[in-house]
């Protein structure tokens, strides 16, 4: 994919559950899973990085927030994946392909989310919202 | 009518099938999934009425270029309910869009824009989208 998918007006409440299925590109570094209110309003900045082995999440309003790194990369490029994201008023829960939960807070504080974006090596093959 | 959720740079090519799968809201008067390059430049406008503009029961089709309409086209089936889940799948070449209903026959549709790929999807009004694939 060139560019970035890219999501607005989205209704995503507080309970839902997003679903984000999808192949890594084979020759990556790594890829951005975005969720909030814009671009420049992040409530979920998802980053996995395969030269670090690490995934880096971040919040985004205005400037940038505090990074939270979670050394539980149970993937690779080349795999198809799907990771499950549920938005609360207190985190967020992110169920990684392998099962495994990490979490990160809802600092922003926001009950509603119309923004979502996908960049770098992950090809989206399907999205669901439940 | 309300604008429902807007995703662009989805690359579709040619025989890759869209999948769009979402709540038909139990009041609905009509809904419009456009697909096509951006806002103003629309292959396909896709526009099931339950009732609305003096049209009972009839998906109405257009297309957008450089934000002028074209001829519209009527359809006369219309597998869609009020308050039901609906699944739509389109899919393009360089003739035709082919959109599959929710009872599973398929209509063709000219694709006037000889678009390469479609980039773009919106919804507008009385439907809710619960799922997208690309396949």
């Amino acid at each position: 994919m060139s560019g970035k998918f890219e999501i607005t007006n989205m209704n995503m409440k507080l309970g839902t559950t997003l679903k984000i299925k999808g192949k890594i590109a084979d020759d990556t570094d790594s890829f951005i899973i975005n969720l909030g209110q814009g671009t420049d309003k992040l409530d979920l900045h998802f980053n996995p990085r395969f030269s670090e082995s690490t995934i880096i999440c971040n919040s985004l309003d205005g400037e940038w927030g505090q990074e939270q790194r979670e050394d539980h990369l149970c993937f690779s490029p080349g795999s198809e994946v799907k990771f499950t994201v549920t938005f609360e008023r207190d985190e967020f829960k992110v169920k990684l392909p392998d099962g495994h939960q990490m979490t990160f807070p809802n600092r922003l504080g926001h009950s509603h989310l119309s923004y979502l974006s996908v960049q770098g090596g992950f090809n989206i093959s399907s999205f669901k919202l439940d | 009518m309300a604008c429902g959720l807007v995703a662009s740079n989805l690359n579709l090519k040619p025989g890759e099938c869209l999948r769009v799968r979402g709540e038909v809201a139990p009041d609905a008067k009509s809904f419009v999934l456009n697909l096509g390059k951006d806002s103003n430049n629309v292959c396909l406008h896709f526009n099931p009425r339950f009732d609305i503009h003096g049209d009972i029961n009839t998906i109405v089709c257009n297309s957008k270029d450089g934000g002028a309409w074209g001829t519209e086209q009527r359809e006369s089936a219309f597998p869609f309910q009020p308050g039901n889940v609906a699944e739509v799948c389109i899919s393009f070449d360089q003739t035709d869009l082919t959109i599959k209903l929710p009872d599973g026959n398929t209509f063709k549709f000219p694709n006037r824009l000889n678009l390469e790929a479609i980039n773009y999807l919106a919804a507008e009004g009385d439907f809710k989208i619960k799922c997208v694939a690309f396949e």
